[in-house]
């Protein structure tokens, strides 16, 4: 399992979870937005158990990943919390 | 499915018109919900003949829209909502869309789907019909479906989920008949609705009943307003929004004993566990209907991110494409600007002053009209093409799909300044006009990013300042028109980052929230669509000229006319208070108060500079009239044969964009006035520090009103004019005074 952060450009994986950020991270929003945000993702079909492609990861910046037909740009920030574990293709 | 169709028929035939007319003139309120970027706007488009706003990436439409039409003598208002992910809002556009739902309860839900995304979509469909409202499905982007070689067994999904589904293209406007008639005839029958209730299991189902029984006891008077099951599963989920509005907790409920054993069992809390209930409902739908090809081929979308988003490239392409953007808008406009100048201060003015003179008007009012109206307006209406121009360009990016794009390649730069990529659209959106893009900041998560994004937005240079851009570039620099107005975008841009991080210090601490969006796929818009949404920006240009300009005309005529017969335009009232300001700009390069006093009117609105201009200017630039007069006839031809060659000249501007403006600047050296005198009073260097001025100095009036109206208070405002003062000052001091000192231009 790796965070999906470092996985490379053209690689696939499959979600296997997703960590909460840490409580002692700035955040001034309500006292769910740890929650908000993971609904957020799962929203948008990124959720444990899915299979997804990286698309563009370069090291800096925001990672594009491919889920089922969309593109989804991801912070680096959250991409560190998600775990993945590589596809062998 | 067919059989069940043709005994609809039977048992309901058609009314006689009159009768349903006069029997009851209800209007069924159809509500269009999906997913962002599903559509729904250019459905209700392409159904209602209405002009909202679509662009190619999702949180386009932040408010609540409507469209009332008449379809088979029924008269039917479709409700276009902000598109959401889920019914759990994140963002406040997505609140607005679940509070319609839940409050206002449409007759029915026109459920735009994706259908490329089917699994996504389907997630948002299962939490519509907990609502308890019919739900028809509009299986909308059927052709891109189809290209990617999807097949979905929609009769299949149909019967799983007991809605209708109608597959449409909302771009060519096929399948809408079929939806519209199956909306008549769900409200017309609503027996022949029969929704699947999707199980969510035993144990979630059982746990949801109680609840519901409880709401039932408890509140009886909530049922009517509130969709019951919906209302069970909020409770259950501990929903703060929905606890608070009603003041409710969830402790009278009981809840806790009903989920009690839900939560053990899963070891989670109850938000997920329905979140996954749903989502096993929407995986399994999908895994039934949809049949994809095996093999996947990298389409052209793919293709072009991996240069469009490459880190080295990314930045460097998106302002190539800017200065690209403008130094077409300045050409192709060009021609025709010149053209209507001509046709303005030459036949035009001829004309008004023939038949101010025909109904023997006093001498002022001939003033009045020549000096006032046609100065001022016809100044500011003499750049509606390259107004027209630049919306047509930003019209082509919004719909093109790489605004998504840049706010991708900005976040880096956003997240210094304690924002994300997110908030870079509503700024791009700016370079049309502030005001939508103060709205558009509502795609934001919280109200600090969208606070800060707000004040922000001012620096990005709107189309009411090309006016001012546009006379100074043509005075001054027209072999480099393109790159210096590029260069007033980009300074916007770059400031908007040194003072985000001034603000990030000082006013906003704390980090940006979590990135996260969708990049939708490339898309080349149609020329009908472009036309229709550049001429939706561009006529509150056209608007504005007629009224508030209008009206500042006439008042700055009369400020310039007062005392009663001054000599001088600088001893009349707007000439005396341009002379107190002017010594505070004397340092920028521009001290007379000419320039003052334009600036100041410009508060109202940054076109008036020019117009204001172009009023104090008129008298010597008036003189050389005396000549012959052409006659009406010779004056319409000349007008008919310069617009042709106008037309010529742009038309060609446009395939050689490099280097050719210069070329169409020689004609009207004598007619355009304005700039011959602008010579004589600025510098090269005092015009570019004038224009950066502009570029800055303040947010116009009804920027202020809008974020007053979506803030609730005057601070931002109050904060951003404090600012925008004190950076204009600044930067034209830099530039005047620097340039100077290095020796160019002087
Ligand atoms: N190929 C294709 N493109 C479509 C279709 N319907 C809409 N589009 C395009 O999809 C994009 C998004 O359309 P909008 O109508 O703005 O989407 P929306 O659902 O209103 O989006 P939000 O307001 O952001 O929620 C536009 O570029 C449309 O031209 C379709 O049926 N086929
Ligand atoms: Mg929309």
């Amino acid at each position: 399992m790796l965070p999906l952060g470092l996985l490379a450009s053209g690689e696939q994986a499959e979600i296997m979870g997703i960590r909460e950020r840490k409580e002692s991270e700035p955040c001034e929003c309500s006292k769910n937005k740890h929650r908000d945000e993971q609904c957020r993702i799962e929203g948008m079909g990124i959720r444990i158990g899915k299979r997804i492609e990286m698309l563009t990861n370069e090291g800096r910046g925001p990672l594009l990943l491919k889920v089922d037909e969309s593109r989804i740009a991801v912070g680096r920030g959250m991409a560190m919390k998600i775990l993945v574990r590589r596809n062998e293709i | 499915m067919s059989a069940e169709s043709i005994s609809e028929v039977m048992r309901d035939p058609v009314r006689p018109a009159a009768a349903s007319l006069s029997e009851e003139k209800r209007t069924i309120t159809v509500a269009v919900a999906g997913n962002p970027n599903s559509g729904k706007s250019t459905l209700i488009n392409a159904i209602a003949g209405t002009r909202l706003h679509v662009g190619n990436w999702p949180g386009v439409t932040v408010e609540k829209k409507e469209a009332l039409f008449e379809y088979e003598v029924k008269l039917i208002k479709l409700v276009d909502l902000p598109g959401t992910y889920s019914l759990s809002p994140y963002t406040q556009e997505e609140i607005i869309t679940r509070d319609y739902l839940v409050h206002e309860m449409p007759d029915v839900i026109i459920d735009v789907m994706d259908a490329t995304n089917l699994e996504r979509n389907l997630y948002l469909t299962v939490q519509l019909l907990e609502l308890d409202i019919p739900v028809i499905m509009a299986l909308n982007m059927y052709d891109e479906a189809e290209k990617k070689g999807y097949t979905i067994d929609s009769n299949m999904m149909e019967e799983m989920l007991g809605v209708k589904i109608v597959p449409t293209i909302a771009t060519r406007k096929a399948g809408l008949h079929d939806l519209l008639k199956a909306v008549v005839k769900l409200v017309d029958d609503p027996s022949s609705h029969h929704p699947k209730k999707l199980n969510y299991g035993e144990d979630i189902e059982s746990a949801v009943s109680a609840v519901e029984k409880q709401l039932k006891d408890s509140y009886p008077s909530l049922a009517e307003k509130y969709p019951l099951r919906w209302l069970a599963f909020k409770f259950m989920e501990e929903d703060e929004h929905v606890q608070s509005e009603l003041k409710i907790s969830g402790d009278v409920l009981l809840i806790e004993d009903a989920v009690r054993h839900l939560k053990k069992a899963h070891e989670e809390d109850m938000e997920s566990i329905m979140a996954d209930a749903r989502y096993a409902q929407a995986a399994g739908l999908t895994r039934e209907v949809l049949k994809r090809p095996e093999l996947r081929k990298t389409d052209l979308t793919e293709k072009i991110d991996r240069i469009a988003l490459n880190r080295f490239l990314g930045i460097p392409l998106f302002l190539a494409a800017m200065w690209f953007m403008f130094k077409l808008t300045f050409d192709v406009s060009k021609p025709l600007g010149d053209w209507m100048n001509a046709l303005t201060f030459g036949p035009f003015k001829r004309w008004a002053e023939a038949l101010v003179g025909l109904i023997h008007a006093p001498a002022w009012m001939s003033s009045l009209v020549t000096d006032g109206v046609i100065a001022g307006v016809g100044s500011v209406l003499v750049f509606v093409p390259v107004i027209f121009a630049m919306m047509f360009f930003i019209t082509f990016l919004e719909g093109s799909g790489y605004m998504a794009r840049a706010a991708f390649v900005m976040d880096r730069a956003m997240h210094s300044i304690g924002l994300h990529g997110k908030s870079f659209i509503p700024m791009l959106l700016g370079f049309g006009c502030n005001v939508p893009a103060i709205y558009a900041t509502r795609t934001l998560e919280n109200q600090r990013d969208k606070a800060l994004t707000a004040l922000l937005i001012p620096l990005m240079s709107c189309g009411a300042r090309l006016p001012v851009y546009v006379v100074f570039i043509g005075a001054f620099f027209p072999a480099y028109a393109g790159t210096v107005l590029w260069s007033l975008y980009v300074m916007g841009i770059a400031l908007a980052i040194v003072m985000g991080l001034i603000f990030k210090r000082t006013l906003f601490k704390g980090e940006a929230p979590m990135f996260i969006m969708e990049l939708p796929p490339y898309r080349l818009p149609s020329f009908k669509s472009l036309m229709i949404h550049t001429w939706e920006k561009g006529k509150h240009f056209l608007i504005k000229a007629g009224t508030y300009i209008l009206a500042v005309s006439i008042l700055v005529w009369f400020l310039l006319n007062l005392p009663w017969g001054v000599e001088s335009k600088k001893d009349s009232y707007l000439g005396q208070v341009g002379q107190v300001v002017a010594p505070v700009l004397k340092p920028l390069g521009f001290g007379s108060w000419e320039a003052a006093s334009s600036l100041m009117a410009g508060v109202i609105a940054k076109e008036i500079v020019v117009g204001t201009m172009g009023e104090i200017y008129v008298k010597k630039t008036g003189e050389e009239q005396s000549a012959v007069k052409p006659a009406f006839t010779a004056d319409l031809i000349e007008i008919g044969t310069s617009f042709t060659t106008a037309l010529r000249n742009s038309a060609e501007n446009v395939f050689s964009t490099f280097g050719i403006s210069s070329l169409s600047t020689k004609e009207d050296e004598k007619r355009s006035g304005l700039k011959s005198v602008l010579r004589t009073t600025f510098t090269p260097l005092s015009a570019y520090a004038f224009i950066v001025f502009v570029l800055l100095y303040m947010p116009c009036v009804v920027v202020a009103i809008a974020m007053r109206q979506e803030f609730g208070t005057w601070k931002w405002f109050g904060i951003s004019f404090a600012y925008q003062m004190a950076l204009a000052w600044l930067m034209a001091f830099v530039i005047y005074q620097g340039g100077t000192l290095l020796g160019i231009g002087g």
